[in-house]
């Protein structure tokens, strides 16, 4: 097909288009949202008014908008890291889960004993667990060579698998009646609630400590640099003597310790106990918003926040405009392909040329 | 039955001044409608779990023209997530909140006690608590009923269970199956598989192959779609409709099924809620009248002797003057566990981790 | 005995015949240098495309046509977002693995939990006929065999025709590839259009023939292994023969293993197809030399032609 349009290089990446994509992909998923609402009957508008409302209707459902946005930017970020080097950690949902198993045999154990600092220890021990079961796709990766999206992906199903054992099994709640549930966490395993009337809690400072050192890593830090320089030019980077082996050793531990630590703060949060499924799907979500936010630090905050809302407003289009559940789930796939389609324009812009005809495959 | 509106909105005028003073979620007015909220963890679909909960909503509407609005929200898989909606649905001025799923009790547990302005009930929660009522089946009911047919139709002694997970539902459902048929064959041996998963069409089918190629010749489980039953017929063996009753697609190898009834429930509870008499209850019930289980089809191919013995059962539970779980019962490995006359008491029921004589497998995990 | 035999046999063959599609399909796209991560979501869609068909029609062969332009048509969204616009390969497959999945429960929410009932294709009872192989044979959806005949006709192809030395040329080296004159761009269109159609059969394989049923996420993470396969055969189609039904066997046999009474957590069994995965990942690739001699070396990397 041949349209009198060209895509030329730029000379160098437009910075203008690294902030306007997202925005314009945005902008693209809002329009099919009209689209979408249309062919479901309802009023486009109205319906889209509410869709961009109701995550805000009272001070609960602020917090919730936080409290789901907290592990995702946590997470986004250590992913973030990884992704600026090349090196694609896909197990952030499985690095979860065993942050979960980590934080969950401490608070289990010790959760009777009030101490204040179980609370840390359970995080630290999250951040561990997370480390470790990313540190299999990064040794596996250094030492044989295996690709480090399908081994840590592989690991998230088996992730699933053992806590699913331990919930059915040794941990499961004696006082529950066999039920596949741990037992409620005690108080001292939990973070305090810091708005009254939501279940904000404590771990939201974890996730911006993340930003703040996430920014600090990549916009300051030598080590950052070098990421930087290993993504975009492998060759270049072990020129000048950057060891691929330790960025993706880096690469891959910083999003284990983020999920880690996020899978404590969902029992330790909104859960407050331990199911087989602790997470919804955040690992994979926090892809997006990594991308989303640019794989910067300060983009991410703004882009988990977005797809915070665009949870909130999927279960409230379920609630108000009887839409199906599956609504989230597909606007957020949009969003992100639209996001790929539109990231095009930084390093190239469309020319109109009337009256060339340019050959299909000689085309760039 | 008419009553004059105006008398009626005088009484109930001065009742709802109370009510509102003792913080009670209460109709104001005769013409006021209930908004009932329902929260399912899957999509509804035309058979299986969801598909009876949507019944009992169905039912409720149909009972209560007009005075009864439902909001209904499906695939709600996570905790964090359905303590939300149930907050922001009690917030949005429905009065009667229903939980679909044993995994909504625990938000519901924490939720309820805090939530005046709404009464919670959750299906298949332990027990009734601080502003939440649980309802749960009495399956082993219903799978003690179809073990009778598959003791007495299977040739080689050997019955398939398909388990989705070893928790006490599928642990109890299973034993009543097993003493079922053994109260009519006692050669017969019932052979699990776990396929870890409520539905998992591809690995129940793989079960159902594997459970055939040990030589079982009648397949049950708890069944959330077809894909057992169809299974099992391609195969040329029985299928049993357990929990659910599949014969619009399994035409000719459903020898029995019995189905889930939960609109006693939604219905008692919305008329409590709107005579304001609401208060958390345990509705743990079976077959019966008012009962949650109701023995449903039977293959043509099942002798008339079979289905009155299957008849006699079912009356004698429904009267309480039959337990599934009568004593003397033991366990796999021989140790007993309900004595001679006597029968197993509800909360062991509930926590049940062990397997009765005759079933060939672990409880895994 | 013969009974169970058959039996664990059909149930490892219609385990591993998702795979091979799918497997084969994304080798031939990766040969030509793309890689499309997004195989999970292709499957998806093409399950839900084939199902839905399926169902109103009553036909399979339209229900796997559907499939195959489901397929077709996802993976034509990712051609032109890595090859026209050269965006970023993996990020480009996780999103249309992501979108995919979301289009797919969007698509089949009336369908959840409904069944297609078939009707055994006539094909089938007559190869059941067949003395000896008959037995197996009347057990097998003709998609079963169908997949032997597409893995000869691909092997046919990639190593004995001239297109399929064309488009290894691609993948080893674009630029010369153009330089000579071949047409990379649109090839390289085609072969991921090919990945797609197969991952839709493979999809629409589980969904109206294997599971006859819809749920969401069906697939469950058979896409993933598939492009896992690719690696674990070296890019060499007869090899992925191997790892599908090896794959499949695993993932099936762990219920026989069950009911014949082994004592393993069912957890620990339903694991083993992913362990499985990583381990043969690592067994395979650590031969960093085996892996350069046999990957495209321009898999992954957008082509310039003017560059």
């Amino acid at each position: 097909m041949v349209l009198p349009f060209r895509f030329e290089p730029r000379p160098k990446p437009s910075p203008v288009m690294v902030y306007l994509s997202p925005l314009m992909a945005l902008a693209a998923t809002g329009v099919l949202a009209l689209v979408l609402f249309a062919a479901m009957g309802l009023d486009p508008v109205s319906a889209l008014v509410v869709f961009v409302t109701a995550p805000f209707a009272d001070l609960y459902s602020i917090g919730e908008i936080f409290i789901k946005a907290a592990p995702l930017i946590l997470i986004a970020v250590g992913l973030a890291v990884g992704f600026r080097a090349g090196v694609w950690n896909i197990g952030a949902e499985g690095q979860l889960t065993v942050g979960v198993i980590a934080g969950g045999a401490l608070a289990l154990t010790y959760g009777s004993t009030g101490s204040g600092l179980l609370l840390p220890a359970m995080v630290v021990a999250g951040a561990i667990g997370g480390f470790l079961w990313a540190a299999i796709p990064a040794f596996l990766r250094t030492r044989f060579n295996a690709n480090e999206i399908l081994v840590s992906l592989m690991l998230n199903y088996v992730a699933a698998l053992w806590l699913s054992y331990l919930i059915f099994g040794p941990w499961r709640d004696p006082a529950g009646f066999n039920f596949p549930q741990s037992e409620p966490l005690a108080p001292a395993a939990l973070f305090p609630i810091i708005v009254e009337g939501t279940r904000l809690n404590a771990s939201v400072f974890i996730a911006l400590a993340a930003v703040i050192l996430g920014w600090l890593v990549m916009a300051r830090s030598f080590v950052g640099f070098q990421l930087d320089v290993t993504g975009m030019a492998g060759s270049a980077a072990r020129f000048a003597g950057f060891s691929t082996r330790r960025m993706v050793w880096i690469g891959m531990l910083a999003g284990g310790v983020a999920a880690g630590i996020a899978g404590v703060g969902e029992i330790a949060g909104p859960l407050g106990q331990i199911f087989p499924t602790a997470s919804p799907g955040y690992g994979y979500t926090a892809i997006i918003v990594a991308f989303l936010g640019r794989l910067n630090p300060i983009g991410i905050l703004f882009a988990g926040l977005l797809m915070s809302l665009l949870y909130m407003s999927g279960d409230a289009a379920q609630m108000l405009l009887g839409m199906p559940s599956s609504t989230t789930a597909l606007f957020q796939g949009t969003l992100f392909f639209l996001l790929l389609a539109c990231d095009v324009l930084i390093n190239y812009r469309i020319r109109y040329v009337p009256g060339v005809r340019v050959r299909q495959e000689a085309a760039t | 039955m008419e009553l004059s509106r105006r008398r009626f909105l005088g009484g109930v005028a001065a009742g709802s001044v109370l009510a509102a003073s003792s913080g009670l979620p209460r109709l104001a007015a005769a013409d006021e409608v209930l908004k009932v909220g329902i929260i399912h963890q899957g999509a509804i679909s035309d058979t299986g779990w969801e598909y009876y909960q949507a019944a009992a909503r169905l039912a409720l509407e149909a009972a209560y023209p007009g005075r009864v609005e439902t909001t209904v929200i499906e695939n709600i898989l996570q905790n964090q997530d359905a303590e939300r909606l149930f907050r922001q649905l009690a917030s949005q001025g429905h009065k009667l909140l229903f939980g679909t799923t044993f995994s909504h009790y625990a938000s519901l547990k924490k939720l309820a006690p805090t939530v005046k302005s709404a009464h919670f009930e959750c299906c298949a929660g332990i027990t009734a608590s601080d502003n939440l009522g649980i309802f749960e089946a009495r399956h082993y009911e219903g799978t003690y009923v179809t073990g009778i047919a598959a003791g007495r139709m299977t040739k080689s002694n050997i019955l398939g269970w398909v388990g989705a997970f070893p928790v006490p539902q599928v642990t109890y459902s299973v034993n009543a199956f097993m003493l079922g048929a053994r109260s009519v064959n006692p050669d017969a041996v019932v052979k699990i598989v776990w396929t870890n998963a409520w539905v998992d069409s591809a690995k129940e089918k793989d079960a159902v192959a594997a459970l055939v190629a040990q030589g079982a010749d009648v397949i049950s489980g708890s069944p959330n779609t077809p894909v057992q039953g169809l299974a099992a017929e391609e195969k040329g063996v029985w299928a049993i409709g357990s929990t659910g009753d599949f014969s619009n697609y399994v035409k000719k190898a459903q020898l029995t099924s019995f189905v889930l009834d939960w609109s006693p429930a939604y219905l008692e509870a919305a008329k409590a809620v709107m005579e304001g008499t609401w208060e958390p209850k345990t509705r743990w019930r079976g077959l019966g009248e008012s009962g949650f289980v109701k023995m449903a089809t039977h293959s043509p191919e099942l002798p008339e002797s079979v289905l009155k013995e299957m008849q006699a059962a079912e009356q004698a539970i429904a009267a309480g003057k039959l337990h599934p779980f009568s004593g003397p019962i033991n366990d796999q490995n021989g140790t007993q566990r309900v004595a001679a006359g006597s029968t197993i008491p509800d909360d062991d029921l509930r926590g049940m981790n062990w397997l009765v004589e005759g079933v060939q497998g672990q409880l895994g995990g | 005995m013969t009974d169970a035999i058959v039996s664990m046999l059909v149930v490892t063959l219609v385990a591993g015949t998702p795979l091979l599609y799918a497997a084969l399909g994304e080798l031939v796209t990766e040969r030509s240098g793309v890689l499309n991560l997004g195989v999970e979501g292709t499957m998806l869609t093409g399950g839900i495309a084939g199902f839905i068909v399926t169902f109103i029609t009553g036909n399979v062969w339209l229900g796997v046509g559907a499939a195959m332009l489901a397929g077709a048509a996802m993976s034509l969204l990712f051609a032109i977002i890595t090859i026209s616009l050269k965006a970023n390969q993996v990020a480009a497959g996780l999103a249309l693995t992501i979108f995919g999945t979301g289009l797919s429960s969007f698509a089949g929410k009336e369908y959840v939990g409904r069944s297609v009932v078939l009707e055994p294709s006539s094909l089938t009872t007559a190869l059941g006929q067949v003395p000896v192989v008959g037995v197996l044979l009347g057990k097998l959806h003709p998609l079963v065999w169908l997949s032997w005949i597409l893995l000869a006709a691909v092997c046919y192809f990639v190593y004995r025709t001239r297109s399929g030395l064309i488009l290894r040329s691609i993948g080893e080296s674009p630029s010369s590839a153009y330089a000579i004159g071949f047409p990379v761009i649109s090839i390289r269109y085609l072969a991921t259009l090919f990945g797609g159609a197969m991952a839709g059969i493979g999809g629409a394989y589980v969904s109206v023939i294997y599971a006859a049923l819809w749920t969401e996420g069906l697939t469950a993470g058979r896409g993933w292994i598939a492009v896992a396969l690719v690696v674990f055969a070296t890019w060499r189609p007869e090899r992925v023969l191997l790892g599908a039904y090896l794959f499949g066997g695993v993932t099936s046999m762990q219920l026989f293993a069950q009911g014949a009474g082994f004592p393993v957590p069912p957890e620990l069994m339903s694991a083993t197809p992913y362990l499985a995965t990583i381990l043969v990942l690592v067994l395979i690739s650590r031969d960093a030399a085996l892996i350069r001699l046999n990957v495209p070396v321009s898999l992954g990397k957008p082509f310039h032609a003017d560059a």
